[in-house]
């Protein structure tokens, strides 16, 4: 059973429409993340779902029932902002037991959700504390405490690590994921960090300019991208991108990317027309240093900047006209000085996209 | 950079000069208040006399003062109360509620503090007297109200406008209606402009002056008319009007000194980020 659904959904203030009719399946114990760059909507559709903002047009259910008009507090959901929201002048035992109240339960029901919580968070030494006392990490684990004592439908996340230094977020990060794993409540998580996204999320929604422009698992998003928006959001270093013409013959068409020459990959030789404008993309992983020319599918490029990162280098180079980085291991690292280098691309691995469309040819 | 000692110096002058700018008639309120008669305009200064509590006594037992200042009391508390209540959720509505006709209604609110308060006397006589209530705590109240309302609405709307709002939205996704935000949430949290708002009215109706004269007789006189009426055509009674100035001095300090720890943070809260 869908446990969040959006059909058509749209958000407008004013005249301006900032959502335009998004349809989204949350399934039951699902950790699904909106990601996408700001200003995108990923935020203002969370907003809705919390019922903080209404929506403007379209149908909102959760856990079976539509909740256009229901109020936030009828909505059996509990949200962690992106600032905490912890009330200041609580202390967290407070900021729990207030967040309970509405439930109207027994005290020593509410102490139990309470010690719960706070055995999973390691709140127990901070729970006579107030948010002024506490860390940027504690404060968060706080935040997420008051959010899980309510037992929710549905457990909302407005960019909750953004305001923690790296070390914390990977922390954190991990700690949500147990919490999901242990409390099995359906998530929807809204951030701009792909990394977040991938390594949290069962399904991953990307938005653009308030669209979806995909929906899929971390590994289809980053495998299959359906348009070259998605192909170049996800992935660090982004995907290389070269414009390039079919050519070739029809049973084996050949990509021409201003003189550079590569085999298009098979699977796609019945949709690539002769002169028809295509996109090619290149996960930088994809690109191998080959030892020399000898083979004939190799090309020369010129080193322009070479990034060492401890296990692994980034090599940026020019191909003809075209700058591109391939992401090696450390051990291919070339030498100092080193201004040359043969590379070699799998024609299987490439990725092509319609130039005009923006969308990937698919077998 | 810490201040040299000069400079530090300085600063104690001027603070000095400032202090004694203020405090020179409260001394000379005390002091009067205890001089006999004779001493009182004494050339050179008295400054070594008799004390006596006679002016004391005679404000208390040739009127009946105390009466005086339990109307004072009830007034500036009532309006107080009521403009803080009125104020508050008024402030709350224009600072939450976000149209075109909020920020009209907020500057007429605004534009009724700056009515000069002798233009309305006699419209608020002719009213009063109609409804039947000239010369009574109530009239003082409703009067006072209006001027206690518009900066109370104007000084709570600046600490809402301040407040996070997901703070709210936390509150309300947690299950609470408006009203269980507001008070437990929002009030709270502004309970340093609260501190400030009601040092205002209380203040400025324990001060004042023009309509308490105009709109009250015998039965609902507050002090600062009682005190003037020492002062009469046929004799002015320096010593009763310095002992009537001490006792209205009380109330105030006392009321400000009680919500001194919410006031200092009220009055420079949101000058510095924090």
């Amino acid at each position: 059973m869908s446990s969040v659904i959006l059909r058509n959904v749209v958000k407008r203030y004013g005249q301006v429409e900032v959502v335009h009719g998004i349809d989204l399946d949350v399934d039951e114990g699902e950790f699904v993340v909106l990601l996408g760059p700001s200003g995108c909507g990923k935020t203002t559709t969370l907003r809705m779902v919390a019922g903080l903002e209404d929506i403007s047009g379209g149908e909102m259910q959760i856990a079976g029932r539509v909740v256009n008009d229901v109020a936030p507090k009828d909505r059996e959901i509990a949200m962690v902002f992106q600032n905490y929201a912890l009330y200041p002048h609580m202390t967290v035992r407070r900021n729990m037991e207030f967040a309970l109240k509405p439930q109207h339960l027994a005290a020593d029901k509410v102490a139990e959700r309470i010690a719960e919580a706070s055995r999973i968070l390691g709140l127990e030494p901070l729970l006579e504390r107030k948010p002024s006392q506490l860390s940027g990490g504690q404060r968060q684990r706080v935040a997420m405490g008051r959010a899980m004592v309510r037992t929710p439908k549905v457990f909302l996340f407005d960019e909750p690590l953004s305001n923690l230094d790296a070390k914390l977020r990977t922390q954190v990060r991990l700690e949500i994921a147990k919490l999901h794993k242990r409390l099995g409540t359906t998530v929807l998580y809204v951030t701009h960090d792909q990394i977040e996204a991938m390594t949290l999320a069962d399904k991953i929604v990307i938005m653009k300019d308030g669209h979806i422009e995909q929906v899929g698992s971390p590994e289809e998003v980053f495998a299959r991208p359906r348009n070259l928006f998605v192909a170049t959001f996800i992935g660090t270093p982004a995907m290389n991108l070269l414009p390039a013409t079919v050519g070739g013959t029809a049973s084996a068409p050949v990509l021409d990317a201003d003189g550079i020459q590569l085999p298009a990959p098979a699977a796609l030789a019945g949709k690539l027309e002769h002169g028809r404008k295509v996109t090619i993309g290149i996960r930088p992983f994809d690109i191998a240093i080959a030892d020399d020319d000898r083979t004939g599918t190799t090309h020369a490029a010129t080193i322009e900047v070479v990034e060492y990162l401890g296990t692994e280098v980034l090599i940026n180079f020019r191909l003809g006209e075209h700058e591109l980085i391939a992401q090696l291991p450390a051990s291919s690292r070339p030498a100092t000085g080193q201004e040359a280098l043969h590379i070699a691309v799998d024609a299987s691995k490439l990725h092509l996209f319609d130039t005009r469309t923006g969308l990937a040819i698919e077998p | 950079m810490s201040p040299s000692a000069r400079e530090k110096l300085l600063v104690y002058i001027l603070l000095a000069v400032v202090l004694m700018l203020f405090m020179t008639p409260i001394y000379l309120i005390i002091v009067s208040s205890l001089k006999p008669a004779p001493d009182m305009f004494s050339r050179p200064p008295a400054f070594i006399f008799t004390p006596t509590l006679q002016h004391y006594y005679d404000l208390f037992t040739m009127r009946p003062f105390h009466l005086q200042i339990m109307n004072s009391l009830i007034v500036a508390f009532g309006s107080t109360a009521f403009s803080l209540f009125f104020g508050t959720l008024a402030a709350y509505a224009i600072s939450r509620i976000r149209n075109r006709w909020t920020n009209q209604i907020a500057f007429w609110i605004l534009s009724m503090r700056m009515f000069p308060p002798i233009a309305v006397v006699v419209p608020y006589y002719i009213i009063f007297q109609t409804l039947g209530i000239l010369d009574t705590p109530l009239a003082l109240i409703i009067v006072y109200s209006t001027f206690n309302i518009p900066l109370t609405v104007w000084l709570m709307k600046g600490f809402f406008d301040d407040l996070p709002e997901a703070l709210e939205e936390a509150a309300q996704i947690d299950g609470h209606g408006v009203l269980a935000t507001f008070y437990y949430v929002t009030l709270p949290l502004t309970a340093p402009g609260l501190a400030v708002a009601a040092v205002f009215c209380f203040i400025f109706s324990w001060n004042e002056f023009l309509f308490a004269l105009m709109l009250t007789g015998s039965n609902a006189q507050t002090v600062t008319v009682a005190v003037m009426s020492f002062w009469s055509s046929d004799a002015v009674q320096w010593g009763r009007i310095m002992a009537g100035s001490f006792v209205i001095l009380i109330p105030g300090v006392i009321f400000v000194l009680t919500c001194q720890r919410w006031l200092v943070k009220g009055l420079t809260m949101g000058s510095v980020k924090g």
